[in-house]
C-alpha cells in the first residue's frame, strides 16, 4: 500500500489515548527532607522508596507525588537542585506504548530508556523546559510502584486524603506569544481542549486554562505579564492546584498543620480558591474549589 | 522595515565563523542568519561554534538550512526526523528562535500534499517545546513545493502556530510570480524574507535557476531587478510584514572574497532597501556596535 495512503489522517475520537486523569507528579530537589516536610504539611504520607534510585513515593488518597533526588542522566531533563522543581508528571492512558507512539509520530521527543533489570521502562516524552511527560497504563489492579519500589515497613499504604484533597491541575508558566504553540501540543499529543475565557477555577484568572479528555485535570498556561514580557524566562511546571470541595476549611486544616497561605490585597483566602506562601525558593500550592470526580469510564 | 530589521547570512561570506561574525558586527549588523554548517564545521567543536555566536552579540535570526524533510518514506522519514531534531537543538543552543525550512526537492520525495501536510506538522510540533518556528520555504526546482504560493498552501493547511512562511525574493524574480499572491497571507504567517538578486535579466530553464540561486546571486541593489526588488519589498510593507529580512546571497565570487569586503556591499544593500527604496531614516554607521560597546 502507499506509505502516504496509509498514514492518511482518519477523523480522531474525542480522547484518543484514553486518558484518565493524573498518576503521579514529579518534583526533584538535591533536598528530599526539607520537600517531605511541606509534602507531610499538605497531608501527604510517605508510602514507598524505588528499589535503585534516589526516588520516593507520597500519597494522599488518590494522589501520588514522587520525589526524585537522582542525578539528571539525560540531556534537558532536571538537576537536582536545593529548590524544589516540578520535573515531570506522569497521565493514565489506556495503553502506554500505543500513546508514547502517537505521540513521537506526532513530533514529541523521547527520551531514552533508563529502567534497570527487572524495573519498569515507563514511557516518557519531553514537556515544557526540562520536564517530562510519562504515559503510564498499570494502574488499576496493581500499579507501577508495586514493581519498581519497596514498601516502607509498617506504613498505611492507602492514606485517605484530606477532606476530598485531589489533583486539580498544574500551572505552567510559558514565554511571551507561546499560548497558541502550547495549546497545540498538549490538544494534539493528548487531546486536551481549551476552555473559553469565562470558564475560571480558583481564585488566580489569568491565562489560558486546558482540559484534559477526561475532564478531570487542567493544564493553566501563563505567559509573563505587562514588562516581563521583554525579559527572557524559561518556561515550566510552576505549581500544583489541588482541589478541595470545600475551600475555607481546607485552609482552616492545613494552617492548623502549619501551612501558610497568602493574605495580599490581590491574591486571599476565599471560597474561590486559595494559594499558599512560596517555600523552599518557590514551592507552592494553589488550592480550588472542586469536587473529585468519579473516573470518566473508559475502558 | 527598519535597519534592524536586515541580517547577514553567514552563508554568504567566505572564511570560519568567528571572522564571519567579527565582519557582520563590524558592518554594524544586529542580528546574522548563522549557516548550521559554520557552527558544525567550526575548528573547535560545535561547542566553541555556539559560544562564538552568544559572545558575538549578534541576534540570531534563524539557523538554517533543513532540506529534503516532508515527503519521504518510513525508512527515511525516521532519518530526517534525527536530522531535524540535531538541528532543532543545535538552533536552540545558539538562542535561535527559527529554523528554515526548504522543500524537497528530491526526486524520492513522495508528493502527496496530505504526507507532507502531517510531516511539517510533526515538525513543527518538535520545535515547540524550544520556542523554535518552522519558516518553510519553497524552492524554484522542487517538484511540488516551487514558490511561496505552493509553500503557504501547505503552511495554511498544516495549520500549527508556529509554522509559517519563508519568502526567498529570488525566487519570487526567477520565476516572475506576480506579486498579488502576497494579498492571499496573512503577514503574521511570513516568519522571514530572504532577499538577494542576480545580474541576468532572464533566466532560460530551470537548471539555470537552480545555478543562478546557488552561485550568481548578488546583494539587493547589485543586480538587475532592482526596480522589481524595490516594488516586493515595498508589497511586503503594504501587506504589513514586520518581520525580519535576510541576505541569502549565494555568490561564488563572494566565496573568493574577504568577508568585511562582501559584508560592506551588504550593508549598502540594506541602506539602499531601507533608505532608498522604504525611505526610512538609518541610523547612523555601527550605532548598534557603540551602543553595545558603551553597555558592556
Amino acid at each position: 500500500m502507499n506509505d502516504a495512503l496509509g498514514r492518511e489522517a482518519v477523523p480522531e475520537p474525542l480522547n484518543p489515548l484514553g486518558i484518565d486523569g493524573i498518576e503521579f507528579i514529579e518534583f526533584a530537589t538535591s533536598k528530599p527532607q526539607a520537600l517531605a516536610g511541606v509534602l507531610e504539611k499538605m497531608g501527604f504520607h510517605p508510602i514507598a522508596r524505588h528499589r535503585s534510585r534516589e526516588v520516593e513515593l507520597y500519597r494522599q488518597g488518590s494522589m501520588n507525588i514522587i520525589v526524585n533526588s537522582q542525578p539528571a542522566d539525560v540531556p534537558r531533563t532536571v538537576q537536582p537542585a536545593e529548590t524544589p522543581i516540578i520535573s515531570a508528571f506522569a497521565v493514565r492512558v489506556r495503553d502506554a506504548q500505543a500513546a508514547f507512539r502517537r505521540a513521537l509520530d506526532l513530533g514529541a521527543w523521547e527520551i531514552p530508556v533508563r529502567a534497570r533489570a527487572m524495573e519498569l521502562n515507563i514511557p516518557a516524552i519531553h514537556g515544557v523546559g526540562e520536564s517530562l511527560i510519562y504515559f503510564v497504563d498499570r494502574y488499576d489492579e496493581f500499579s507501577i510502584y508495586d514493581i519498581d519500589f519497596r514498601a516502607i515497613p509498617a506504613i498505611e499504604p492507602n492514606p485517605p486524603a484530606i477532606s476530598g484533597l485531589h489533583f486539580f491541575g498544574i500551572v505552567q508558566y510559558i514565554g511571551a506569544d507561546r499560548t497558541a504553540d502550547w495549546v497545540e501540543f498538549y490538544s494534539q499529543i493528548f487531546g486536551f481542549t481549551p476552555l473559553p475565557d469565562r470558564v475560571r477555577f480558583g481564585i488566580m484568572p489569568k491565562g489560558l486554562v486546558l482540559q484534559s479528555p477526561c475532564g478531570s485535570f487542567f493544564l493553566q498556561l501563563i505567559e509573563p505579564q505587562d514588562t516581563a514580557r521583554y525579559a527572557f524566562s524559561e518556561e515550566h511546571l510552576q505549581r500544583i492546584g489541588f482541589g478541595a470541595p470545600d475551600v475555607m476549611t481546607m485552609v482552616a486544616t492545613l494552617e492548623k498543620r502549619g501551612v501558610e497561605f497568602l493574605t495580599s490585597e490581590q491574591v486571599h483566602t476565599s471560597d474561590r480558591g486559595a494559594l499558599t506562601k512560596p517555600c523552599l525558593g518557590s514551592v507552592m500550592f494553589e488550592l480550588v474549589h472542586a469536587e473529585p470526580r468519579t473516573r470518566v469510564a473508559q475502558r | 522595515m527598519i535597519f534592524s530589521d536586515v541580517g547577514m547570512d553567514t552563508a554568504s561570506l567566505a572564511g570560519p565563523l568567528d571572522g564571519k561574525l567579527a565582519a557582520v558586527r563590524r558592518a554594524g549588523f544586529s542580528q546574522v542568519m548563522i549557516s548550521a554548517s559554520d557552527v558544525v564545521g567550526h575548528p573547535g567543536g560545535v561547542a566553541a561554534g555556539v559560544r562564538a555566536v552568544r559572545d558575538s552579540g549578534l541576534a540570531v535570526t534563524g539557523l538554517e538550512a533543513l532540506r529534503d524533510f516532508e515527503g519521504c518514506d518510513s525508512r527515511l522519514h525516521a532519518y530526517k526526523v534525527d536530522v531535524a531534531k540535531s538541528m532543532l537543538e543545535v538552533c536552540s543552543e545558539l538562542g535561535g528562535r527559527l529554523l528554515l525550512v526548504e522543500a524537497s526537492t528530491s526526486s524520492h520525495a513522495d508528493t502527496n500534499a496530505d504526507a507532507m501536510i502531517r510531516d511539517l506538522h510533526m515538525l513543527a510540533v518538535l520545535a515547540i517545546p524550544m520556542g523554535i518556528r518552522i519558516a518553510f520555504k519553497g524552492v524554484s526546482w522542487s517538484r511540488t513545493v516551487r514558490d511561496f504560493a505552493a509553500a503557504g498552501e501547505l503552511v495554511f493547511r498544516a495549520d500549527c502556530p508556529n509554522l509559517g512562511l519563508a519568502i526567498d525574493a529570488f525566487d519570487v524574480l526567477a520565476a516572475r510570480i506576480p506579486l498579488g499572491d502576497l494579498d492571499a497571507f496573512d503577514p503574521e504567517h511570513i516568519f522571514l524574507v530572504q532577499l538577494s538578486d542576480y545580474m541576468w535579466q532572464k533566466i532560460q530553464s530551470v537548471e539555470e535557476q537552480a545555478a543562478t540561486a546557488t552561485h550568481f546571486r548578488v546583494f539587493p541593489g547589485e543586480g538587475a531587478h532592482s526596480e522589481d526588488l524595490a516594488t516586493f519589498v515595498r508589497k511586503l510593507d503594504a501587506i504589513g510584514y514586520g518581520g525580519n529580512y535576510s541576505f541569502d546571497v549565494y555568490n561564488d565570487d563572494y566565496q573568493q572574497m574577504p568577508p568585511e569586503i562582501v559584508v560592506n556591499r551588504a550593508r549598502r544593500a540594506a541602506e539602499w532597501l531601507v533608505e532608498t527604496v522604504l525611505r526610512r531614516a538609518l541610523p547612523v554607521p555601527n550605532m548598534e556596535r557603540l551602543r553595545r560597546t558603551a553597555g558592556e
